[in-house]
């Protein structure tokens, strides 16, 4: 590769945007070429230098509370379902909406997979975009469970995994599919991972199936005629090692 | 709210004040709410990022004082191309608030693809699509961008 080129291409190796073949040209030419080199090391410098010393602003902790408030009282037209609001739901949010929701749906489902791994995606942002991640806000399971079993016909796995680092902080009614649905909330660290169940035709036990969508990573699962899934923005193994956790057992 | 903190830090940098950048994000909350459904891109934050952008913009227009935030780069902002091995050394030295107050007087459009790229590490295709750059102009909006900043900070050392 020629100086001239290797000059206008430096910005897109410095910010590994090339191609394999093209970095490889780039990366020879530049090991040659001590102007090229120090132009490189400048760029990397001034992106140290801005990530370092740049002010990050950070939202101030009254802006999600405004952002709440000024949100539509009523859901959206796909939330058909929201019988409870709980005064905790703020505090919640409020708390940096960190938190793990386990849905479960207590109808029969049998929708194509990628569409219910759509929907269960946007039920997981909209649980965080609107004022209304728990219902029930609470770290207690045995508060959690029975709250979430008088309303619904089934018995999903609620349990706190607080030492393990996804502690569980309270539940929720919800709407997956059109069918009505339970949702757990956990949180890990300041992340947000969704989790939704349901019973399927299928009542084989199915293992942990990892997929991406959205940005956001999903772990479906199926057990004792239940189907899981969990959605997160947080690392996909740490959503499996919960995935995991919650199969661990009741 | 998830990437809060990602919208805000551009919307402070595009609006340059808090309370301009709160209005921003705001708006763009609400719209990406109402417009959920209609999300079918393959990362969230790249979609809340570019409704940012579009709140800004619309923010600007109902805004005379911020009209002049927008304007187009002068064509000698970066014309020079200063020596770049003494800089390296310098920019590691350089301090929050000068860079601060050197990027606040880059144009809007250097700006936000600075802080896209060096701050929120979007690739070139995802500022394409925030700022709705043909794909093939990111890289050289990003290197007019980035010999501006230099070309501040090299004068600013002279005057000091």
């Amino acid at each position: 590769m020629n100086h001239d080129r290797a000059k206008m291409l430096l910005p897109a190796y410095a910010d590994r945007q090339t191609g394999p073949l093209r970095r490889f040209l780039l990366g020879r030419h530049i090991a040659r070429c001590p102007s090229c080199l120090a132009e490189l090391e400048t760029m990397h410098a001034m992106r140290t230098a801005m990530r370092i010393n740049l002010p990050m602003h950070r939202a101030p902790p009254s802006l999600a509370m405004r952002i709440g408030t000024a949100l539509p009282r009523e859901a959206p037209p796909s939330i058909r379902w929201r019988p409870m609001r709980s005064g905790m739901a703020g505090s919640a949010l409020a708390g940096g909406l960190a938190g793990i929701a386990l849905t479960v749906a207590v109808t029969q489902l049998s929708p194509q997979p990628d569409t219910l791994i759509a929907d269960v995606v946007s039920d997981h942002v909209r649980s965080l975009m609107a004022d209304h991640l728990t219902d029930v806000a609470t770290s207690d399971r045995h508060t959690v469970k029975p709250w979430l079993s008088d309303r619904l016909d089934l018995s999903p796995v609620v349990k706190d995994f607080a030492i393990e680092g996804y502690p569980l902080a309270g539940g929720r009614l919800d709407y997956v599919k059109g069918h009505r649905a339970a949702a757990i909330v956990y949180r890990r660290d300041k992340h947000v991972i969704n989790l939704f169940a349901f019973v399927s035709d299928d009542r084989s036990e199915l293992a942990p199936r990892q997929l991406a969508l959205n940005g956001f990573n999903v772990v479906r699962w199926r057990m004792d005629g239940l189907s899981y899934v969990a959605v997160s923005d947080v690392e996909a193994s740490q959503l499996l090692a919960f995935a995991r956790l919650v199969m661990g057992g009741p | 709210m998830p990437h809060l903190d990602a919208a805000f830090n551009l919307a402070r940098w595009l609006t340059g004040n808090t309370a301009d950048a709160e209005d921003v994000v705001q708006d763009a909350y609400l719209r990406a709410f109402r417009y959920l459904d209609a999300f079918r891109g393959d990362n969230f934050r790249v979609w809340l990022l570019t409704i940012v952008r579009n709140s800004f913009l619309d923010w600007l227009k109902d805004n005379r004082s911020g009209r002049n935030l927008f304007q187009p780069a002068p064509a000698d902002l970066e014309s020079t191309d200063p020596n770049p091995t003494p800089e390296a050394m310098l920019l590691d030295r350089v301090d929050g608030e000068t860079l601060s107050i050197l990027m606040a007087r880059l144009p809007a459009e250097y700006r936000e693809v600075l802080i896209l790229r060096e701050i929120e590490d979007l690739s070139y295709k995802d500022i394409a699509a925030v700022t709705g750059l043909p794909a093939g102009t990111v890289m050289s909006r990003l290197s007019r961008a980035r010999l501006a900043l230099r070309k501040a900070w090299t004068e600013n050392e002279k005057k000091s």
